[in-house]
């Protein structure tokens, strides 16, 4: 499709994600054992044939960047293809950093007017689903729109963390709400807007205001012909810790509509310059596994139940995994028993530590609304020490080493930081 | 560094191999539950800073070219490096098939010139090791060989297939070639031939020349025998695994070899590379096992889809196995579907094959079934252990529901 370009904002923190964002963007965070998130996106974008991309970073931006690279894994590198990934710039003022999502395109205009692109599409990398573009593309130019935004059906308890749209008989957007506590529609933004390219130009150059959702879309409005493209389905945002794990958890579910594979999802296999491929997964010994999803490089000689594998993880002999997800190259030392936890990379659990054991009614006492169902959640490189029983709702940081977990027992709705953190942290 | 061209022997097939090889040359077969047997020489290769290679292709090169793509996958696509397809072809005053080994590297002299490499290594496509050949290198300079050879130690029994080799015990490494014989009928040696030779390219260019005024063109019958006379060639003992592809029972056993808890092949040293975009590998899926999957020291790659019972088996990417079913003891090449209630064992199953429900295939313990790319077989049958299926077949092309020992369906 060559009358279109796409931007893709992703430099969202996503700070609900707690730990899981402590070295990354939210969209680089790892799902499903080998993708990541923006994989959506950008396979989205690949697969409607649209061949020019920005990718709008900001906040913590190299895990995306190395995934990304020259953009060949989604096939968008050659002459006439490409992903241009646009980090905020120094311009008149010292460090301009991207004040929102309009400011962000604002910025970046020149990549709108170097094209001959008739139409912009305008997405978000924080979501998991799967979407043809072209049609939402064919129906914004039946339909002579100006704007065009991509919206779901979510429950009503949900409706504040959206915009919400009330439309009439046509599609056409009447109203709008951003972010509403008590929100007259349940019909959300997916953060997916088609815009015509010189009405876009026009707009951002109109208003100075920083953020679509908030202020551009209203003003929009104004104009008139603005329309709703309504779509149903698999969508989750997953930007919670337990929309996240929910969202992982939905691949071991036929039901779920959740089937990246057969969306003809692609990824970057050769992130972190290794030097050969992941060798097929391997089950050996006594090892088994069931109702789980499994990436190349996994060697399993314990049990894994209910659960997410990442590629290179290792369950050692006599350990136990329930419900959980493990991401790249973290070893489950054995004995060591694992139950609801979502573990992040490169991590070592001790000989016959056990985590996510007990009674999961203790929230996280210092993020009660991130963790509160019984998840525990171990960050990237983190040493959980041999025989250490880590409760529920616990967090262990980044990097934590053995000597950093003063006693062997965490209880329920503890965190665990490394030595320089928790001083920094006393300091403030 | 210096300036080494390889040249891949990879365009054989071999009548062993049977349905397995009737679309691709050997050195093309899958291996592993991912890669493809040259894989295993050019991560080598790539993995001792050897970047130039010529690949010498003959029989049904489609698969192979389609593997080797760009080069890309080992890193050989830029400035001065390169994965180059060299197929036989029409020349001005003749044209004819490479008529052997040796007159494969002959046609293909002009390719050696070309780079003005400093040494020539000449590989076989479809052996499973793993050699830094950087030691080769060093061991061949050090000697100042004209010729090295690489050999490792096989049972005196059956080395009767190999080029067997007398070494001078000079040091660990190797030593001298005192003598060697092609294919002896009563081996005195029990050092095989790897047919990894390290040429200085003067010499090797001299000996085509030679050779191809004779009938022969084999380097291991007719050139080798010839220079261990006349030359400096030395013998490089190779101590690690060495893994034969030649028949259905090597190739089954290599395979085998990569699996339990100590395998004799322990793939992650290996660091092989492949070409992921080959068959899709790098788009498929997780391994989804499913709740009523027993999977028992195995393989298994993404895209598969396991409800059934594996064991002691490898599967390549996209293999189903559906619940009730039960696999052993076999080797499945991508995208195979085995239907439920299916019981196989002791089977190698090519590419695309469907195992209907409730059909009993290879037995054990007995000769290995084989089943070539495609063919579909309907339900309820029984295939013996020793038979060979047709490529291609459908349905209708089984008329009887048991098949014993020995046939052969087509």
């Amino acid at each position: 499709m060559s009358d279109a370009v796409a931007i893709l904002m992703a430099g969202g923190v996503g700070s609900r994600l707690n730990i899981l964002v402590r070295h990354r963007a939210k969209p680089a965070v790892p799902f499903g054992g080998i993708y990541r998130i923006i994989d959506f996106t950008l396979s989205n974008i690949a697969n409607s044939d649209i061949t020019r991309v920005a990718v709008l970073t900001q906040y913590k931006p190299l895990s995306l960047m190395d995934h990304i690279g020259d953009g060949s894994s989604w096939d968008l590198s050659g002459r006439t293809r490409g992903v241009k990934i646009l980090p905020p710039k120094t311009g008149e003022q010292d460090w301009d950093w991207y004040r929102g999502t309009a400011d962000a395109v604002r910025q970046n205009l020149s990549f709108i007017t170097s094209s001959e692109a008739r139409y912009v599409l305008i997405l978000s990398g924080d979501h998991v689903y799967s979407m043809d573009y072209r049609p939402m593309v064919a129906y914004h130019q039946e339909r002579g729109a100006r704007v065009t935004i991509g919206m779901i059906t979510v429950p009503w308890e949900e409706t504040h963390q959206f915009g919400t749209a009330i439309i009439d008989e046509n599609h056409r957007i009447v109203g709008w709400e951003e972010k509403s506590p008590n929100a007259k529609s349940n019909l959300a933004s997916m953060g997916i807007y088609v815009f015509d390219r010189h009405y876009l130009l026009e707009l951002l150059t109109r208003h100075k205001e920083e953020d679509f959702g908030h202020h551009i879309i209203p003003q929009a409005l104004k104009d008139g012909e603005v329309f709703a493209y309504p779509f149903s389905g698999y969508w989750r945002d997953a930007g919670t810790i337990q929309a996240y794990w929910d969202a992982n958890m939905d691949l071991l579910n036929p039901e779920s509509g959740l089937t990246p594979e057969s969306w003809g999802i692609m990824t970057n296999i050769t992130t972190g310059g290794m030097t050969y491929d992941r060798p097929p997964a391997r089950i050996i010994g006594s090892g088994r596994a069931q109702n789980c999803r499994i990436s190349p490089g996994c060697v399993i000689a314990g049990t894994a139940e209910n659960s997410i594998l990442s590629p290179g993880v290792v369950i050692e002999e006599k350990a136990v995994v329930r419900g959980s997800i493990i991401m790249h190259d973290t070893v489950i030392r054995e004995g060591a028993t694992i139950e609801r936890c979502i573990i992040d990379k490169n991590v070592v659990v001790g000989e016959n530590a056990a985590i996510g054991l007990g009674d999961s009614s203790e929230k996280n006492r210092e993020f009660p609304s991130h963790l509160y169902s019984g998840l525990s959640v171990i960050g990237k490189q983190a040493v959980v020490p041999d025989k250490a029983a880590v409760g529920t709702n616990c967090i262990i940081c980044p990097e934590v080493l053995a000597a950093d977990f003063t006693r062997l027992e965490v209880p329920s709705g503890d965190t665990v930081r490394t030595a320089a953190e928790a001083d920094a942290l006393k300091a403030r | 560094m210096i300036n080494v061209l390889a040249m891949i022997l990879a365009g054989g097939r071999v009548d062993e191999l049977g349905v397995l090889t009737f679309f691709r040359p050997k050195s093309v077969l899958p291996f592993g539950g991912l890669y493809r047997v040259i894989d295993c020489s050019l991560s080598n290769l790539m993995h001792s800073g050897i970047e130039k290679v010529g690949i010498l292709s003959q029989y049904r090169p489609f698969h192979l070219i389609r593997h080797i793509a760009n080069g890309e996958p080992w890193d050989m696509v830029g400035r001065n490096r390169c994965a180059a397809i060299l197929p036989p072809f029409k020349g001005r005053t003749e044209s004819d098939w490479y008529k052997g080994t040796a007159d494969a590297v002959y046609q293909n002299i002009d390719f050696i010139n070309l780079h003005k490499p400093d040494l020539v290594m000449i590989l076989s496509g479809d052996h499973v090791y793993r050699m830094d050949y950087r030691d080769l290198i060093a061991f061949h300079l050090e000697t100042s060989a004209d010729l090295t050879i690489a050999f490792t130690r096989v049972p005196v029994e059956g080395a009767s297939r190999f080029g067997l080799a007398r070494i001078d015990d000079e040091e660990e490494r190797g030593g001298r070639v005192l003598e060697y014989v092609e294919k002896p009928k009563t081996p005195s040696s029990e050092w095989a031939s790897l047919t990894i030779y390290l040429f200085k390219p003067g010499l090797l260019i001299e000996a085509l020349t030679q050779n191809a005024q004779k009938a022969s063109h084999e380097f291991g019958k007719d050139i080798i025998p010839l220079l261990v006379q006349g030359a400096r060639v030395y013998g490089y003992k190779h101590h690690g695994y060495w893994g034969y592809t030649r028949t259905l029972d090597e190739y089954w056993q290599t395979n085998m070899d990569l699996l339990g808890s100590h395998p004799r092949i322990d793939i992650s040293t290996y660091r092989l590379r492949t070409n992921m975009a080959h068959r899709e590998i790098r788009d498929r899926g997780t391994a989804h096992l499913g709740r009523s999957a027993v999977v028992e020291d195995s393989l298994f790659y993404s895209g598969c889809d396991i409800r059934g019972t594996v064991v002691r088996s490898i599967l390549f990417p996209g293999v189903r196995v559906a619940e009730g079913a039960v696999v052993e003891d076999s080797i499945l090449f991508f995208d195979d579907t085995i239907g439920p209630g299916a019981h196989i064992s002791r089977t190698i199953s090519d590419v695309e094959v469907h195992v209907a429900g409730q059909t009993e295939i290879g037995g054990s313990p007995g000769e290995l079934t084989v089943i070539g790319r495609g063919t579909a077989i309907p339900p309820g049958i029984g295939i013996d252990a020793g038979v060979t299926v047709y490529p291609n077949l459908v349905s209708s092309s089984f008329t009887k529901s048991r098949y014993v020992k020995g046939e052969v369906i087509q």
